[in-house]
């Protein structure tokens, strides 16, 4: 287990290196300037010049990245060019927190329905309810993000007036029910699919037969003997949404005007605020990549059968 | 938030509460699942739970109280004055921090940390007296030493002003100190503790407007060295409030100055809130004490049935002119009489009232009304398609018009925005009153930007906002065939003479009328098809506050605030 893990992590620095040089590179070869955009229409050519020099942006990309490179290491991911005297570090905190929240609470409803969901169709396989409960998820993924949104603002900000159209007022405001809602939305589909389809299969395994014959009290069958061994998808699927809700995240958050690591990113593209960028994406990088061997951990929790290292993989 | 929803989602969470659980117990050797109960596992999801009984927001909470005044308001880019370009961080700065002079709101420049000021028979020397008993925000005397020591920073290339050449680029010295030529301004010399003076290259009246804008602010030393990274989250300030408070992205607070020379601030303190929210719905429920409202809220609002209808109040425009700029090298625009018919092709009256619903006033010429040195007899184009047609039948490429160079307009836009409704109809005019079919094309604002400063644009859609209240700011910037502004390459001797003279011009009067002349021979020239001027936009006040003063600059204006009871 643990030589798997540490190779796991060996790997982080060397694909944060590849998105660091990627996303640096690209961003300076991009059209725009970050010192134009600071000035706005009221541009001044040798106040510009004077200000990329200070910023070491007249150095050679490679130098730039190398110094980069080299406070990185050191913990320093610069300062924005936008926010003057705000770390990145700084900067970057306080959204990801509303992000992480965002994202929690879109998970949260997307395996709270997801999964009941998938259970009851499974439950009624056969009959009209199985279909129905199914293709009625199977909107919910279909209707892209930019409909729900405004569609959902329509019903419940405007016409029903129940809950706020935009801002952040923390995880227990009421205000997060439509974001987290508008993200959630398209995984309840996914989850119940995936709940449905191998809680069936589980179904018909001898184990549980086994299970049922010798007389075990039916919810320990159910929790014990299905359910857990039907999550295993739907926990896999976990890990791979982290990155889907984070790219629908720069949307909601975009649209719904909330604080969080999406809306600061779309905001400092426009800015060409380079440090903000490349750490941003450094960040974000490392937390997917410790996610998804978060969820590789998981399934050996969950499934013996999966679990590395031990060498007994039948 | 009816009950049924609420009933629907506490069950929804206590359903899958009762999953996490089932899950997380599920280990090898973990107890036997079905004495799992919700209750048991504080950590799973009692989040959601909460979030309903919190769905009401407790109102008593958000309560306006008497002595604070409370605004919804965004994150500051800066708190340093010296590199603050932007109207957001400048709101908040003028507030905290001070110069030698200041706009009143009148926007004559009065008096702050200067009392009086001399100026030589040259115009070029200007000697100011510093107040006596101004103070720093901790009691700290403010001198001339602090004054000389501030706009040295401000002009250290280490300190990274974007806008110091504007600002202060007229002080001899300045230029080579930018320029890493010289340590120090050679034109501020040090005089006695309270006096110091300030030469210009040359005499121009607009130096003491440009004073007034942040670059040139008084900041304290000690402050700013102890902690040069992050020395303006408590800065030490010269202004009518103090920065009590500052959490980025939550809130910033201010507390009054009681100390402050022009007179203390009514108001004790002062809240912007920085973590967002629905602004009107946050006034209606008396958690802020002033709204925007926009355009689409204003009918809901202008019924005087309305319950906030008293509180409706109406700002005045915001110095600022919408143009298109007309490259004047580029075929068929180097022909003015193409440039000409481009304006008169177009009915401004009806894209303002029509097509802006009378928000904008149609532009006439390039400064906007009640603006200094505005004169309503300079006068550009009235809408007159004949001689539009007539005057392109004559410019150069009138024999053969099927065959006239194409045309492209660049307009900026950002996210996916819609080329607005108003440069459409632009469009159509044209095509309809001249038979000239224009190309639209839309980048991305920082590419927009980059392209406009090379010069690159054929044709392009842009406004201007005044920084300070002189005629300079607008004519000189953009049409001195020098200027690093002047993004049209628009090029008249005659003009260029006519804004030298009234930079050095003494005598209001007689520098306005030059003004007036300049801007006449510029709009005869056509380097822009002038639009529109922003217009008067409406906001709420709660009925309690006083004296908020709606100036269309910004200038120091919450300390003349006040709340009574209501």
């Amino acid at each position: 287990m643990a030589p798997y893990i540490l190779r796991r992590l060996l790997w982080l620095p060397v694909i944060l290196l590849i998105v660091s040089f990627v996303t640096f590179v690209l961003g300076r070869y991009g059209p725009g300037d970050p010192v134009q955009v600071m000035m706005g229409t009221k541009y001044n050519p040798e106040a510009a010049e004077r200000i990329r020099d200070r910023l070491g942006l007249n150095d050679p990309i490679i130098v730039q990245y190398g110094r980069y490179l080299r406070n990185v290491v050191r913990g320093d991911f610069g300062e924005s060019f936008k926010y003057r005297g705000r770390t990145v570090a700084e900067l970057l905190g306080a959204k990801m927190w509303v992000s992480a929240q965002l994202n929690a609470g879109a998970l949260i409803l997307s395996v709270g329905l997801g999964v009941p969901i998938g259970l009851f169709a499974a439950s009624r396989q056969g009959t009209l309810l199985d279909p129905l409960a199914v293709s009625l998820t199977l909107f919910g993924q279909s209707v892209p993000v930019f409909l729900t949104a405004p569609g959902l603002l329509l019903i419940f900000a405007l016409y029903l007036d129940v809950l706020p159209t935009h801002g952040w007022n923390g995880f227990f405001h009421p205000a997060i029910i439509l974001p987290a809602v508008t993200m959630g939305v398209p995984g309840v589909a996914i989850i119940a699919r995936l709940t449905r389809s191998s809680t069936l299969e589980v179904l018909g395994q001898d184990y549980v037969r086994t299970a049922r014959a010798k007389g075990l009290p039916e919810l320990v069958v159910q929790h014990r003997h299905i359910l857990r061994n039907a999550l295993i998808p739907v926990v896999t699927y976990l890990g791979l949404s982290l990155s889907g809700l984070l790219t629908t995240s720069f949307v909601v958050e975009r649209y719904f005007g909330l604080p969080g690591v999406g809306n600061l990113l779309i905001e400092s593209f426009f800015a060409r605020d380079y440090p903000v960028i490349v750490g941003a994406l450094l960040i974000v990088t490392a937390v997917f990549i410790l996610a998804n061997l978060l969820v590789d951990l998981l399934y050996g929790v969950m499934d013996p059968r999966i679990r590395v290292g031990q060498g007994n993989v039948s | 938030m009816n009950s049924l929803f609420r009933k629907h989602w506490i069950g929804i969470f206590f359903a899958l509460t009762a999953l996490l659980v089932a899950v997380a117990c599920g280990g090898e050797s973990a107890a036997p699942p079905e004495t799992a109960e919700p209750a048991d596992e504080p950590t799973a999801t009692p989040a959601p739970a909460a979030a309903e009984q919190e769905a009401e927001p407790a109102d008593d909470e958000g309560a306006v109280s008497t002595n604070k005044f409370v605004q919804l308001f965004v994150d500051p880019p800066t708190l340093d004055p010296h590199v603050t370009t932007d109207a957001t961080s400048a709101r908040i700065i003028v507030e905290v921090f001070g110069g030698l002079v200041t706009i009143d709101p009148d926007l004559n420049i009065v008096p702050d940390l200067a009392e009086g000021w001399d100026v030589s028979q040259d115009g070029r020397i200007y000697t100011f007296h510093l107040r006596p008993d101004a103070v720093f925000h901790d009691g700290k005397p403010v001198t001339a030493h602090d004054v000389q020591w501030s706009l040295e920073r401000a002009t250290n290339p280490l300190t990274e002003s974007p806008v110091v050449d504007q600002y202060l680029g007229d002080i001899v010295g300045v230029k080579e100190k930018l320029a890493g030529d010289s340590l120090s301004i050679t034109g501020v010399r040090f005089i006695d503790e309270h006096t110091i003076e300030i030469t210009i290259d040359e005499a121009k009246s607009y130096f003491l407007a440009k004073l007034t804008y942040p670059t040139g602010f008084v900041l304290d030393k000690e402050n700013v060295e102890d902690n040069p990274r992050n020395w303006f989250r408590e800065p030490n300030g010269t202004g009518p409030f103090r920065l009590a408070e500052y959490r980025v992205g939550e809130l910033l607070r201010l507390e009054g100055n009681e100390n402050f020379h022009l007179g203390a601030p009514k108001l004790e303190e002062v809240e912007f809130i920085l973590s967002g929210g629905t602004q009107l719905l946050m006034y209606e429920n008396d958690e802020i004490h002033v709204a925007g409202v926009s355009l689409a809220d204003l009918d809901r609002f202008s019924d005087p049935s309305s319950e906030f209808y008293p509180d409706l109040r109406t700002a005045p425009a915001s110095f600022s002119v919408n143009y298109i700029g007309l490259n004047v090298n580029e075929p068929p625009l180097d022909d003015v009489k193409v440039r000409q018919a481009l304006n008169y092709a177009i009915d401004k009256q009806e894209i303002a009232s029509i097509v802006l619903g009378d928000l904008v006033e149609p532009a006439d010429g390039i400064l906007p009304p009640n603006f200094p040195g505005y004169d309503e007899n300079v006068s550009g184009y009235e809408f007159d398609p004949v001689l539009a047609k007539q005057l392109l039948q004559e410019s150069k490429y009138g024999d053969d018009l099927d065959n006239i160079p194409p045309i492209t307009i660049t307009t900026p836009g950002s996210f996916g925005a819609n080329v607005s409704l108003d440069m459409e109809v632009v469009l159509q005019m044209w095509e309809r009153n001249l038979g000239i079919t224009a190309e639209f094309q839309q980048t991305e604002f920082a590419t927009f930007l980059k392209d406009l400063h090379k010069g690159r644009f054929q044709m392009f859609d842009i406004g201007w906002i005044a920084d300070y209240p002189d005629p300079e700011n607008f004519l000189d910037i953009l049409f001195h065939s020098e200027s690093t502004n002047n993004h049209t390459h628009y090029s008249n001797p005659e003009v260029d003479d006519l804004l030298m003279q009234a930079r050095v011009e003494t005598d209001t009067e007689a520098r306005y009328a030059l003004y007036n002349q300049a801007e006449q021979k510029i709009l005869d020239d056509a380097p822009w098809v002038p639009l529109w001027f922003d217009g008067e936009s409406k906001l709420l006040v709660k009925p309690n506050v006083h004296d908020y003063l709606l100036p269309p600059l910004i200038i120091p204006r919450l300390r003349y605030v006040y709340l009574t009871e209501e």
